[in-house]
């Protein structure tokens, strides 16, 4: 018997055979394996968990980060703008001057540099202003008004989203023009003004009314807001800490907000050959900088160590670099004056001592041990306090500052608060995030809808990151937008925004984590060949899936889960 | 058209006469330049083929039995460990019924590492299933290169072509080759009615008992034996169409011949030259190339060998404690058919030279027995008490 002939034509059926011939030429089935599910064999699942990128989890506006680099990296970067303006209506404002928690927060940190995230916002908030990206406003006009008092961060966002929404809503502000600590405390050389204008000019364009040069409860009476259905009260922090010396009243001695609001509005200040800066904060910063601009020796005086500067360290940094002197462990006790003009500051010596209730070792004065500064200008930046009398009628105060729930509403119904004058001193970004989340709240409490924040997603850990898949590329600098002068003499702009060339170089660094990118580790890894991909979308089939996980392991960003088996 | 190329570049020219589609290796010496030129062919377009890279040999044979199972026409290449690592998959390859066709570079074995020639590699794989045939030229390395894909997808057997490590591997000769234009009617498109094809699921490997197995192996055993005459049948086609030939061995003035040596692979050529000069000696000296290993071509060895005095198998090869492979193979194609006795003699492992001089003692120490008084001979071995014992 020679089987040559026969023998290669399937029978699909047949499972027995009388002869050779008969038989495939090797073992096939055309059976389907349904009969096998080896799904049953599985007691742990992979399941598709889209989760939150630690930088979304880290920006207290909610941006989503993630989202618009990987629109930007498609080059849709109007989009990308877009989903910025629904949480920030800053991109390019917060982009030059945010504290960038989400960069900290970022989990390419732990592996090389984290990603240059306001670098990138930046450039997709200058292309917005640019390229006039707006978001969507409801076409719906809803009857009710809301009033906003202040136009910082935080009253603007709140009327922008509240405008965008279809609310009518009038903002006050008792300066000439809107902006808030954008305009009258952030120096130029940290945020143009054509800059601000045009993310305000936005604002105006959504809808919102500005009433500026209007105090409220001297031009407006505190009464007569009864006309609108809401307030928001974002007053922000007003006035400079007085420093509490003998002698502060001598010429020379100036609060911080006061020079540097006289900086900003272009009024010329004579601050002399030698400046003293007291503090260790961003403001304090802002004020050497620009005192250093008017072409003074500047000497920021800051009564802890340098560890303990609650400034933004590139801040700090950049401040040493053009030549701002850093003097630690050291406090202003007396303005010494002549003819009735300040000269030097006699400080006291301090020394750290017992951590206080910021955690941060408090300083002590060491009993006997003094020096002087030569000082022609002494200005102080030891903090900012609210001015909020007129509002005491609207809402409960306590040490000057509106009190309010998480939700940013105040004592009285319809009366909310937002900003520095909840928070005290904080940062802009946050103030952009209380506006935003007053605005919700307004919202659907004047359309008697219950609000409900998004509930928390999972945050990826940077352990679920594979990191085998990436390569290690150092973070894309920022190019100098100053000349080689040090010190700098003037307020055009420190930092060049990026090309594209430079912003694409830096998107591609994102891990997109927690995100799926499409990437199809999943689908190609999978050895049951249960992972199907359609449209773009994954599907895991159950019925084959034995629970190996290396589809967990192999995602490079972390969205799949695992999840143990309920049998 | 005639090229000046190395062993290894032959095969690499017959692949791409051979038009084949998927290539996957892992590269090892001394066969690396047959990949190696290969994915030149594949990047600069000269072959539409997709190469594979792989991280061990183990996977490039998986990744040509998958490429395989869906009807591509698919080829790998491999030396010495590399061949070991692929054995486990070399049956599945035949198990499996696919034509896959390898270029295995003699070299030996370690350790002690050793890049040289010798069979043991290629000889271990003896009972996979694979068919094999060794080569004596570039030529015949150009040749057999495509007349393996034919005799592999006729049987649907995977075919092994075996060349001597630097004798063939690196060693430049004159080689007339084609393109595939010109091998196509040779080699038509394969087109298996059974492979993997997304419209048409179907499983593989899949569960086979008792009552299935052992007919499946049957199937096997006959069609390597049906191999005998397609090995043939290819070889003939192959004249016709381009007038060369090699046989399933070849015999070299055996007709009259009282001691016929048996080699196979480069040491073929020396030893020709030497049954020349013996011959003019008036010394009544044949000799037998064996190109088939497997199938076994019994009968011609049977009928070439049967009626001389002595034979002398000369293996670059050990089958430690009972000689060399192919002596063994010849003895028992022999066995109850002749009484012609079979010397085996070991020479060239580990790519020691095997000279003339070699060949010489081959066959003087043959000629001075009318049978062997050992099993095996080492020919050359630095041995000074069994030299003592033979004189």
């Amino acid at each position: 018997m020679t089987p040559e002939e026969g023998g290669s034509v399937l029978s699909r059926r047949k499972r027995t055979f009388d002869d050779v011939r008969e038989m495939p030429i090797t073992a096939v089935s055309e059976d389907d394996m349904t009969w096998n599910r080896t799904g049953s064999w599985r007691n742990v699942r992979p399941v598709y968990e889209p989760k939150t990128s630690p930088c979304i989890a880290g920006c207290p506006a909610g941006e989503d980060i993630q989202g618009y680099i990987a629109l930007s990296r498609q080059g849709r970067f109007d989009e990308a703008a877009r989903r910025i303006l629904e949480r920030n209506p800053f991109p390019a404002v917060c982009g030059r001057v945010c504290d960038h928690p989400c960069m900290s927060a970022c989990a390419r940190g732990a592996y090389d540099e984290s990603v240059f995230i306001p670098a990138i916002e930046r450039f997709l908030g200058d292309w917005a202003i640019e390229h006039d990206v707006r978001p969507p406003v409801a076409e719906a006009v809803h009857p009710h008004e809301v009033a906003v008092i202040g136009a910082g961060p935080a009253g603007l966002s709140c009327a922008f989203y509240l405008a965008l929404q279809g609310f009518p809503v009038t903002v006050f502000e008792a300066r000439e023009k809107a902006g808030g600590v954008l305009r009258h405390g952030i120096p130029e050389y940290r945020l143009p003004r054509p800059v601000l204008d045009a993310e305000i000019a936005r604002i105006e364009r959504a809808g919102v009314t500005l009433r500026t040069g209007t105090v409220v409860g001297r031009d407006v009476p505190v009464e007569s807001l009864g006309d609108y259905h809401a307030w928001f009260i974002a007053v922000g922090l007003q006035k400079s800490r007085p420093l509490g010396i003998e002698n502060e009243d001598v010429e020379g001695v100036m609060p911080g907000l006061a020079f540097l609001e006289a900086v900003n509005s272009g009024r010329s200040i004579a601050v002399g050959r030698n400046v003293v800066v007291v503090g260790g904060g961003n403001t304090a910063m802002d004020v050497a900088r620009s005192a250093l601009r008017l072409g003074a020796t500047v000497t920021v005086l800051y009564r802890r160590t340098r560890a303990e500067m609650p400034a933004i360290a590139d801040e700090v940094e950049e401040a040493v670099r053009e030549g701002v002197r850093l003097r630690f462990l050291g406090t202003p006790i007396r303005a010494i004056a002549r003819n009735g003009r300040l000269v030097a500051v006699e400080c006291q010596e301090m020394e750290l001592g017992e951590p206080d209730a910021s955690g941060r070792r408090r300083p002590v004065p060491v009993p006997g041990r003094t020096f002087t500064l030569e000082a022609d200008t002494l200005l102080g930046a030891t903090g900012e306090l609210p001015d909020t009398e007129p509002f005491a009628a609207l809402a409960e105060l306590e040490g000057g500052l509106v009190v309010t729930d998480e939700f940013g509403r105040a004592s009285r119904p319809r009366v909310y608060a937002g900003g520095d004058v909840v928070t005290g001193a904080a940062t802009v970004v946050r103030a952009v995030a209380r506006g935003r989340a007053a605005a919700q709240v307004i919202a659907a409490e004047l359309t008697r809808r219950d609000y409900r924040p998004d509930a928390p997603r999972k945050v990826v850990a940077i352990a679920d990151i594979n990191t085998a898949y990436f390569e290690r590329r150092a973070r894309t600098p920022q190019r100098s937008g100053l000349g080689a002068d040090a010190p700098p003499r003037s307020f055009d702009e420190v930092h060049a925004g990026f090309t594209c060339e430079e912003v694409r170089r830096e998107l591609e660094r994102c891990f997109s984590c927690g995100v799926c990118d499409g990437c199809d580790n999943c689908y190609v890894f999978c050895p049951d060949v249960a992972i199907s991909r359609e449209d773009g979308v994954y599907t895991i089939d159950y019925d084959f899936c034995k629970g190996c996980l290396i589809c967990v392991r192999e995602c490079p960003r972390g969205v799949i889960s695992a999840e143990r088996e309920a049998h | 058209m005639k090229l000046v190329i190395e062993g290894n570049h032959a095969v690499s020219y017959g692949v791409r006469a051979a038009d084949v589609d998927v290539i996957a290796a892992y590269p090892i010496t001394p066969q690396t330049q047959i990949v190696e030129r290969l994915s030149e062919m594949c990047a600069t377009g000269e072959l539409d083929a997709r190469f594979i890279k792989v991280e061990s040999e183990h996977s490039a044979m998986a990744a040509v039995i998958g490429s395989a199972a869906t009807g591509a026409r698919s080829f790998t290449a491999t030396s010495s460990q590399g061949l070991l690592l692929m054995h486990e998959v070399l049956h599945w390859a035949v198990g499996a019924r696919l034509p896959i066709v390898l270029a295995n570079v003699n070299r030996a074995v370690a350790p002690p590492w050793n890049i040289w020639t010798d069979q043991n590699d290629s000889l271990s794989q003896r009972d996979t299933g694979w068919l094999q045939l060794y080569c004596e030229s570039n030529q015949e390395v150009f040749d057999t290169t495509i007349q393996a894909f034919r005799i592999a997808e006729t049987l649907r057997l995977p075919v092994m072509l075996v060349l001597d490590a630097f004798y063939l591997s690196h060693t430049c000769e004159i080689v007339d080759v084609f393109d595939a234009d010109e091998a196509r009617d040779f080699l038509p498109r394969f087109d298996p009615p059974e492979h993997l094809a997304p419209e048409r699921p179907m499983a593989f490997g899949n569960l086979a008992g008792p009552d299935t197995y052992y007919e499946l192996r049957y199937r096997i055993d006959a069609d390597m034996r049906r191999g005998i005459e397609v090995v043939r049948e290819a070889d003939e086609a192959f004249a016709r169409r381009w007038g060369r030939r090699y046989g399933l061995v070849e015999p070299y003035r055996t007709e009259d011949a009282e001691t016929i040596l048996v080699t196979s692979g480069t040491v073929t050529g020396t030893a020709r030259a030497v049954v020349d000069a013996r011959r003019e000696r008036g010394e009544r000296v044949g000799l037998l190339k064996m190109r088939l290993f497997r199938p076994f071509p019994v009968e011609a060895v049977r009928a070439l060998l049967g009626q001389a005095r002595r034979v002398a198998v000369i293996d670059r090869n050990i089958g430690f404690s009972i000689g060399g492979i192919f002596a063994q193979e010849i003895r028992a194609a022999l066995y109850g058919v002749s009484r012609v006795p079979v010397f085996s003699f070991i020479a060239g492992i580990g790519g020691r030279d095997v000279t003339p001089e070699t060949i010489d003692e081959v066959v003087d120490v043959a000629t001075s027995l009318e049978a062997p008084d050992r099993d095996v001979y080492w020919i050359g071995v630095k041995d000074a008490e069994l030299h003592a014992a033979r004189t």
